[in-house]
């Protein structure tokens, strides 16, 4: 165990060290929060918009208070506002999160064998299963850290927002459908490159399997992880549901990294 | 016990674009034993990098085995008694010098209140102390196999295997390499050197395996190699049946103030031109035992490529 937390920990120092994968990090949090500070400013003009049109209508009609009409019509115009915004705002943060994702995992393994550093590493008392798991563990991290920043932004720079309650399982759904991404994109790179790893691994798993399709248990399936539909048709996700797609996650990366492992082992490493 | 044993151990490369597999290693059977240092030669291409490889467990054999101290190369417990410098050091370039000995002496296990003092033991050996705190990607080629070469000796292994150690250090360098080669076998430790410089081979070498299209070709101590010495006779004048005797014979004669010297090229016919010396009642003067360089052995070993 320790041999892998030594592995995750020089796995988070090169993750560190990479100039574009800070880049992406940073162009993915800087659309979070613009979409973020957009939603809220968004809001204020429909109000203000309203508002204004309110006075009009009611300075014509000789009283001072909003009708019942009015009020339907103002919290309808601000429901689907805010639910578009929500639910566009959730696809930003979660396409950027994914890209950072595919960055990291499909590299993680695919660059130390490029460059060599591999041979040294290995030539000391280390597994291949530990080098893996390592290098997952690494990226495991800094993905952790990465959503976590996500959610403070949003926090912060949406705090006069009123969310959709599906929204507060959003950051953990988004983290489950990273790792799974990751270790698909981790497998295929032992495979191929780690573009193509990328881009299939991102293919692969947006076929749009619901729950009862017998496919979604065979094929990687993210759809359910992806909150923008709930939002957007306005659907509750209960704490059953969210522990299922958790269980369905984990599940998911113990077998893509059981797969990686299998590969790993045999894989020529020069 | 063996450090190294091989047992028919091959590689071959799969079929490429023009459909043609590649034989990087062919039954090689080799033993590398406890505490010698050994020279692993060949031409470029040879398979000397291929075999290091399969030893490291990086590849995997087509056929055959190898252990490292008797035990197979796939076990990872064995590397706690392995210490390895590839010819290419490509080093995490995130680190600096001391953080980089740091992570991997921690990786090969060695204790944390002692590894400080270690990597600073090191550090001087290698004379790398004023970049200690320099980023590795700012290293000189030098300075990376400085530092590649004290990875390497973190955890004083019993074993190191050395991929053309000192292809890129400086007469000075190599100097000092060679001392702290002489001093790891004194201290009973293995070293597996490959290498294309023959002349440094020579000096630090106990036994030397030559290798050429990933044929072992010859193996043994620079004394063994040159069984076939040419031994030269000389004597003070030479009789004219002697003279016509040797004529039809593979020994040479050359005659230079008075005194003629006979140069035989196999041992069987010293015996003999010896044997007719002592009829003919010609006194030697004295024997010169005349060795083959490691350059010799080297060349005469391996076939020439084809002329283009």
């Amino acid at each position: 165990m320790r041999t892998i937390f030594l592995i995750a920990i020089d796995s988070i120092r090169a993750l560190l060290h990479q100039r574009l994968l800070l880049g992406l990090m940073l162009a993915s949090l800087a659309l979070t929060i613009f979409f973020s500070i957009i939603m809220s400013k968004e809001r204020t003009v429909i109000t203000e918009s309203f508002s204004d049109d309110t006075m009009t209508n009611n300075s014509v009609m000789g009283t001072n208070q909003m009708s019942a009409v009015d009020r339907r019509n103002f919290q309808d115009k601000m429901e689907s506002a805010s639910t578009t915004f929500q639910a566009m705002f959730y696809q930003v943060a979660s396409f950027g999160g994914s890209i950072v994702a595919l960055f990291i995992f499909s590299t993680a393994v695919a660059s130390e064998i490029r460059k060599g550093t591999i041979r040294l590493t290995l030539s000391k008392p280390v597994s291949r299963t530990q080098f893996l798991l390592g290098k997952y563990l690494g990226g495991v991290v800094v993905m952790a850290a990465f959503a976590l920043l996500t959610w403070f932004a949003i926090l912060i720079f949406a705090q006069n927002l009123e969310l959709s309650p599906v929204i507060k399982w959003a950051p953990w759904l988004m983290f489950c459908r990273q790792l799974m991404l990751g270790s698909l994109a981790m497998l295929l790179s032992l495979f191929m490159h780690p573009i193509i790893a990328s881009v299939l691994a991102f293919v692969a798993g947006n076929g749009f399997y619901s729950l009862h399709n017998p496919l979604y248990y065979i094929l990687p399936s993210y759809k359910d992880f992806n909150v923008f539909f709930q939002v957007l048709e306005g659907t509750l996700l209960n704490l059953k549901d969210v522990a299922f797609l958790s269980l369905y996650a984990a599940d998911f990366v113990v077998i893509m990294l059981l797969l990686a492992l299998w590969r790993f082992r045999t894989k020529e490493l020069v | 016990m063996t450090a190294i044993r091989t047992e028919n151990l091959s590689k071959t490369y799969g079929a490429g674009r023009n459909g043609t597999e590649t034989a990087a290693v062919r039954a090689l059977n080799l033993e590398v034993r406890e505490g010698e240092i050994f020279g692993f030669l060949g031409p470029n291409g040879a398979g000397k990098t291929s075999t290091i490889h399969l030893l490291l467990n990086l590849i995997r054999p087509t056929s055959g085995t190898a252990y490292l101290f008797d035990r197979p190369v796939t076990e990872t417990a064995v590397h706690r008694r392995l210490g390895y410098l590839p010819e290419s050091v490509n080093l995490h370039d995130y680190y600096r010098g001391r953080a980089l000995l740091d992570f991997y002496a921690a990786l090969c296990g060695v204790p944390a209140n002692s590894r400080s003092a270690r990597v600073t033991e090191l550090l001087k050996l290698l004379h790398l102390e004023d970049a200690a705190e320099k980023r590795v990607s700012k290293y000189s080629k030098g300075m990376a196999q400085r530092i590649g070469f004290a990875q390497a000796m973190l955890h004083d292994p019993d074993l190191l295997i050395l991929d053309e150690p000192t292809a890129s250090l400086d007469p000075v360098g190599r100097k000092e390499f060679r001392d702290i080669l002489l001093e790891l076998k004194r201290r009973g430790k293995t070293v597996f050197i490959s290498s294309h410089i023959l002349s440094e081979v020579k000096t630090v070498c106990d036994r030397v395996a030559i290798l050429q299209n990933g044929e072992l070709k010859r193996t043994g101590t620079l004394q063994e190699l040159s069984a076939n010495k040419k031994t030269k006779l000389v004597v003070k004048g030479l009789p004219a049946p002697v003279m016509e005797a040797l004529a039809i014979t593979a020994a040479e004669v050359t005659l230079v103030q008075g005194l003629a010297t006979i140069s035989c090229p196999d041992e069987e016919l010293r015996q003999t031109v010896e044997q007719l010396l002592r009829q003919h009642g010609v006194e030697i003067v004295r024997t010169e035992t005349g060795t083959q360089s490691l350059e010799e052995i080297f060349f005469a070993t391996i076939t020439p490529p084809p002329k283009l």
